[in-house]
């Protein structure tokens, strides 16, 4: 035996001397029914096989062969991480994301209270009035202004219907968040303001009072992203107090009045707030839940909830104390109790009903009202306290911080499934009544809710959020450029950029045809004016963003938009393999590895005479580099007419540009391009692609593999994403169509 | 011979005189090093619409002297007061004198212009500085043994919900007034909110675990972990919950329902101060403002047999006597709250150290205006009442028309701060207010 141990591999010595008492793959067999597992390290199992190993014969099997052997084993079954990695994927049980929890508790309260109303409309309405204060008699008009940035200079919105030193405007309206996290909210005034955000009582700022020099005012606010908040802008150019205008002598002095609202959204320099995100038509107020989560686990690549920690469990009791502090003290608006109500005991337990039943996302059984409701209330003399047990009670249960708990696998499991789906958050009314009616039981009927649902706001939010993952810019990158090889590309540029980003998508995702190759073949973006200047478009300096189309011929969707050019790419010269990368890892879905070793690029005054192709390639010529950069590189270098700000240029240090690359298919073909709108057009038609989107699109959706939705799930959907034209919207209702229904594996 | 509480009680006893405390207090051989500084304690009380000045000032001066009937219900703690006449606030500038009184009575430094018209004057905004009670709560705040959970703590009775000169006392800052909290249910909140909190979680907990093992059982084995992982941090917040309930301390009762009107005056202030003697025995802060209404405020004070609003009486003239006799009634009401304030710190004991909350404690009472119909900024209403600043108590003084700056110096001295000015400093002369200790 020892003659040829040397020859035999781990597996070939398991395989001869272990397999038939512990089964081919560490199984166990009937007379040895213990799995091979465990957590023992291999130089542990290695003494024991020494030791104990076979038991019929115990010292067989040492030194070489018993280190072989448990090396085998470790790396193939017995280890955690290779029981991992040899488990089919399975749908896991999952607690809310940091996502859906925010938007659950917000949609939980706003159950309550009347909804909606983000209509077509954009801007703000104003109400101008001829005195200090808002009485009707002196309203002069009302018009809807595009944005609030104004300067009155010393005579007044208008000179024949307002004196110049007495007037005062009320803006009303609602403005839209794009994005969760902290809002900082600019009043700019030389005159008296305040403003409302989502609190109609209580003013973000309060700057009725002038008081010394001071023009600015700031005060920050949390808000989630695609939802819409109300809005209420005071301004007033008058004295306050006491009404002295009886006494006044002589001429009043000349003072200037100007007044501007803005914002700064978070990562982002301050803005007027722009007319997209305002509508005049005010919307109710909204719960927005301000305890800080610990961030969800996205090592798979999407955010997912298969995963407790104490500082979450924390974070979700600080939440809990914050939500019931917030509807014991909204009583009147959520459970219509008055302090004097009679019946107010009744209306506040019919109050917790509900509010128990949506937080559950179902009915509650007899039991569960006992406990949920009635204990509490009996358990507790003071009504408000046991408004707050429920409220504890029921964001703390594992009914409501977890996705399909209870086992009951019913059509109110289906409806949670399609809101979370569409919108990382609860069931609205209406898709709670279809399930209490039976109307979510066909594909039909989930395809019709799904319809109904998909253009809300809130799965605009989480669509958007996808993209900006998707493209890699979900945290907003620095895009700081050489001064001297850019000027005037600064933080506000950088900015606007963002934003056209967000338009583009917005509009290509939401037009009628959602067509993804639209993405990545379009030769329009959006611009405004200050854009327009820096990418010498013909635009009014202070136009809003628009329609507009850039390097006609030459550029190609968001491969080619100026903030990825930008954002792949270093601060003087651009950077074909960051831009390789993301084309192979994005649109692509290839997994990379992380280079051999950390390799700083070659400086570009020491090559001066190179090009950026060339030096790239004189960087990765090695072989060690070539395995990957060999298929990386010529990706990049199709974009290279595009430069670190994603301006096109048709040289570079007076040479032409080559931008000619390869694209490697899956299938071992190699197609050769030239230029960004070639590679766009054979990335838009390869199957590659849209397997790689449906993919990665999916997992942000249902938030579980897809691979545990059966072994034809992938291409299933790629099929019938292909047949509806690449149709973005009907791709995601077809997921939630095929995903909602079919009950999963495991039972009670 | 009852035991000796502390070293104060200790030096008492011996005897020792006054001037003989400094040389004693140095001295580690007495056998007190262990004991830290004693704590000590700010609170300001204001009332509007100045004072009635012949019923109001005592016509003696020194030790000496007989409360008038506006300040009659202080004689249970005649030892312990000092009242200061000739106090003034010498503070111009923009703004009428309710506003620059009310604005520039602890910050001593002028109102910004703005655009707020008072009865006279230019407008106005806000004050240029900080008050003293957060000049001195940010000093101990700085310093972990004076640190508290608050600070300070600002409480007001009626006072109206908008924010402009007349309604602002206390200031962070430059244009930063602090809007006092007139609600006790918010105060109560804000002082024990999270242990209500702790309470309420402390009773779901069972019905929480229940809950977990439930839903345990229904689902598969591989995601029973996670349950029972999340089980494991509810067990962990039941263990905490009630290592932090033993170290706690008593929540009090608080009257439900008072709404907020003109009537209920006189029971919100009882509540508020009831929950600020509870704050200073569970040492939430060391300094504290109570903001009765506010500059110009027009309480209606029917529970006395007063009809008319306070403000608007304060305008008849001297010769008014009706109206004279009225402006006591309320100046003496007032100062029952003084003293219901300095009954409550006297009879509540020293939390871990001899003797009583007012023996650490110094009350302040004032007002925006000398007197309601002259608008005079002189003479002041300072009456002081309390051990807690090592003043000599139990007597009246009578100043030459010194400005109150000064007075506000030697608050900040007594409290262990020892700035040179404050506010504005030419209003700060030879420092603090001469023959207060």
């Amino acid at each position: 035996m020892e003659a040829f141990a040397a020859d035999r591999t781990g597996e070939q010595i398991y395989k001869q001397q272990c397999a038939s008492c512990h089964g081919g793959t560490g199984e166990g067999t009937v007379d040895y029914p213990r799995a091979l597992a465990g957590d023992r390290s291999v130089a542990q199992l290695s003494g024991l096989i020494a030791k104990t190993m076979p038991e019929d014969d115990p010292g067989s099997c040492v030194g070489d062969d018993a280190n072989k052997v448990a090396a085998y084993i470790y790396e193939s079954f017995y280890s955690s991480a290779a029981r991992a990695r040899n488990k089919p994927p399975r749908i896991e049980l999952s607690r809310l994301t940091v996502r859906q929890y925010r938007n659950a508790v917000a949609d939980l309260i706003g159950g309550f209270q009347e909804s909606g109303g983000w209509d077509e409309r954009r801007g703000v309405r104003g109400q101008y009035y001829k005195a200090r204060q808002y009485r009707d008699g002196d309203r002069v008009f009302d018009r809807v202004d595009p944005e609030v940035r104004f300067d009155f200079g010393v005579t007044g919105p208008d000179p024949e219907k307002f004196q110049p030193n007495e007037f005062s405007i009320r803006w009303e309206g609602s403005v839209l968040a794009p994005e969760t996290g902290e809002y900082e909210f600019i009043v700019r005034t030389e005159n008296a303001a305040s403003l409302w955000i989502n609190d109609n009582r209580k003013p973000l700022i309060d700057a009725l009072v002038k008081s010394g020099t001071d023009t600015e005012y700031r005060a920050s606010i949390v808000l989630l992203g695609g939802r819409a908040y109300p809005l209420r802008l005071e301004f007033t150019k008058a004295k306050q107090g006491v009404d002295d205008s009886k006494n006044r002598k002589g001429k009043p002095p000349e003072v200037k009045a100007s007044i501007a609202l803005e914002w700064k959204l978070p990562h982002r320099p301050a803005e007027t707030i722009p007319g997209h995100c305002l509508s005049p038509r005010m919307v109710p107020e909204s719960f927005v839940v301000t305890t800080a989560f610990p961030p969800d686990d996205r090592s798979v690549g999407y955010e997912r909830g298969t995963s407790v920690s104490k500082a979450w469990d924390q974070a979700t009791t600080s939440a809990a104390i914050e939500v019931a502090g917030y509807v014991t003290s909204h009583l009147r608006q959520l459970a219509n109790a008055q302090e004097k109500d009679s019946d107010r005991e009744k209306k506040l337990r019919e109050f917790c009903l509900r509010f128990v039943e949506r937080a559950f996302r179902r009915p509650l059984s007899d039991d569960q009202k006992q406990r949920y409701i009635d204990r509490q209330f009996s358990d507790s003399k003071d009504l408000e306290i046991a408004v707050k047990r429920v409220v504890l009670l029921a964001l703390k249960s594992p009914r409501f911080l977890y996705r399909e708990v209870d086992g009951n696998a019913d059509a109110y499991d289906v409806a949670a499934r399609i809101s979370f789906g569409l919108w990382d958050s609860l069931p609205d009314q209406a898709l709670l009544n279809a399930a209490a009616s039976g109307q979510l039981a066909t594909r039909e009927q989930v395809v019709r809710q799904a319809e109904r649902m998909v253009t809300d706001l809130r799965t605009h939010a989480k669509v958007r959020a996808f993209f900006l993952h998707w493209l890699r810019v979900e945290q907003v990158p620095d895009l700081s450029k050489d001064a001297e090889r850019f000027p005037g590309f600064d933080e506000t540029i950088a900015s606007d950029l963002r934003t056209s980003l967000d338009l583009f998508l917005e509009d290509v995702v939401w037009s009628e045809a959602s067509d993804f190759r639209k993405l990545l073949l379009s030769d329009f973006l959006f611009l405004n004016g200050r854009l327009a200047k820096y990418y010498d478009v013909e635009l009014l300096p202070d136009a809003p963003f628009q329609r507009v189309t850039l390097y006609p011929g030459e550029r190609a969707g968001v491969l080619t938009h100026p903030y990825l050019m930008a954002a792949f790419a270093y601060t003087s010269t651009t950077s074909p393999i960051h831009r390789g990368v993301f084309i192979s890892r994005s649109v692509l879905g290839r997994s990379l590895r992380p280079p051999p070793e950390a390799v700083a690029p070659l400086a570009p005054d020491l090559h001066a005479g190179l090009s950026t192709r060339d030096r790239v390639t004189l960087q990765t010529s090695p072989a060690a580099c070539m395995t990957c950069h060999g298929r990386l590189n010529p990706l990049g270098f199709g974009l290279e007419h595009f430069d670190a700000v994603g301006r096109f240029r048709e040289d570079e240090k007076g040479k032409p540009i080559d931008s000619t690359g390869i694209y490697e298919t899956l299938s071992g073909g190699s197609v050769p391009f030239s230029g960004a709108r070639e590679l766009a057009g054979l990335l838009a038609a390869s199957e590659e692609t849209h397997t790689a989107f449906v993919e990665e699109l999916f997992h942000t959706v249902v938030k579980q593999p897809i691979r545990a939705f059966g072994p034809r799930a992938l291409s299933d959907l790629r099929r019938s994403f292909a047949a509806n034209g690449f149709n973005i919207r009907k791709l995601i209702v077809e997921m939630i169509a095929s995903t909602a229904l079919p009950a999963r594996e495991w039972k009670p | 011979m009852a035991p000796i509480r502390n070293r104060r009680e200790f030096i008492r006893d011996l005897g020792v005189g006054a001037a003989a405390l400094p040389f004693l207090l140095n001295l580690p051989s007495l056998g007190f090093a262990n004991q830290t500084q004693r704590k000590k304690r700010l609170v300001v009380m204001f009332s509007p619409n100045g004072i009635v000045p012949k019923t109001f000032w005592p016509d003696q001066e020194g030790e000496a002297f007989t409360f008038k009937e506006s300040l009659k219900p202080l004689e249970p703690f005649r030892d312990r007061t000092l009242v200061l006449h000739g106090v003034c606030d010498k503070v111009r500038g923009d703004g009428d004198n309710h506003m620059r009184g009310m604005g520039c009575l602890l910050t001593g430094i002028e109102l910004f212009p703005g655009n707020i018209q008072g009865g006279s004057d230019t407008p106005a905004g806000w004050a240029k500085g900080l008050s003293i009670d957060q000049e001195i709560k940010n000093h101990l705040q700085g310093q972990p043994e004076t640190r508290t959970r608050f600070g300070s703590l600002e409480f007001g009775v009626m006072v109206p919900d908008r924010a402009d000169t007349w309604t602002r006392m206390v200031y962070a800052g430059a244009n930063k007034p602090l809007a006092p909290i007139d609600d006790p249910y918010q105060m109560f909140g804000k002082l024990y909110g999270n242990v209500k909190d702790k309470e309420s979680l402390k009773s779901i907990l069972d019905d929480l675990k229940d809950d977990l093992a439930k839903v345990g059982s229904k689902v598969s084995a591989e995601d029973r972990q996670l349950l029972q992982e999340h089980a494991t941090f509810v067990r962990e917040m039941e263990q905490e919950l009630k290592e932090s309930a033993s170290a706690g301390h008593a929540v009090p009762e608080i009257e439900p329902g008072v709404k907020e009107d003109n009537d209920n005056i006189p029971k919100i202030t009882k509540m508020q101060i009831d929950l600020m003697v509870n704050g200073f025995a569970a040492d939430f802060a060391r300094v504290a403002t109570l903001q009765i209404t506010n500059s110009v405020g027009g309480a209606r004070m029917r529970w006395i047999g007063v009809t008319e609003g306070h403000h608007e009486l304060s305008h008849n003239p001297d010769s008014d006597e009706k109206s004279q006799e009225k402006l006591t009634k309320i100046n003496a009401w007032y100062c029952e709250q003084m003293a219901y304030l300095a009954k409550r710190l006297a009879e509540t004991p020293e939390p871990g150290g001899g003797g009583s909350l007012l023996d650490n404690t110094l009350i302040v009472w004032t007002n925006e205006l000398g007197k309601g119909n002259s608008h005079t900024l002189d003479d002041i209403p300072f009456v002081l009442v309390g051990n807690g600043l090592d003043f000599r108590m139990g007597r009246s003084l009578k100043y030459p028309k010194l400005p109150h700056n000064r007075l506000l110096l030697a608050l900040a001295h007594g409290m262990g701060h020892t700035i040179e000015r404050f506010g504005n400093p030419n209003y700060c002369g030879a420092g603090i207010l001469p023959n207060l200790s």
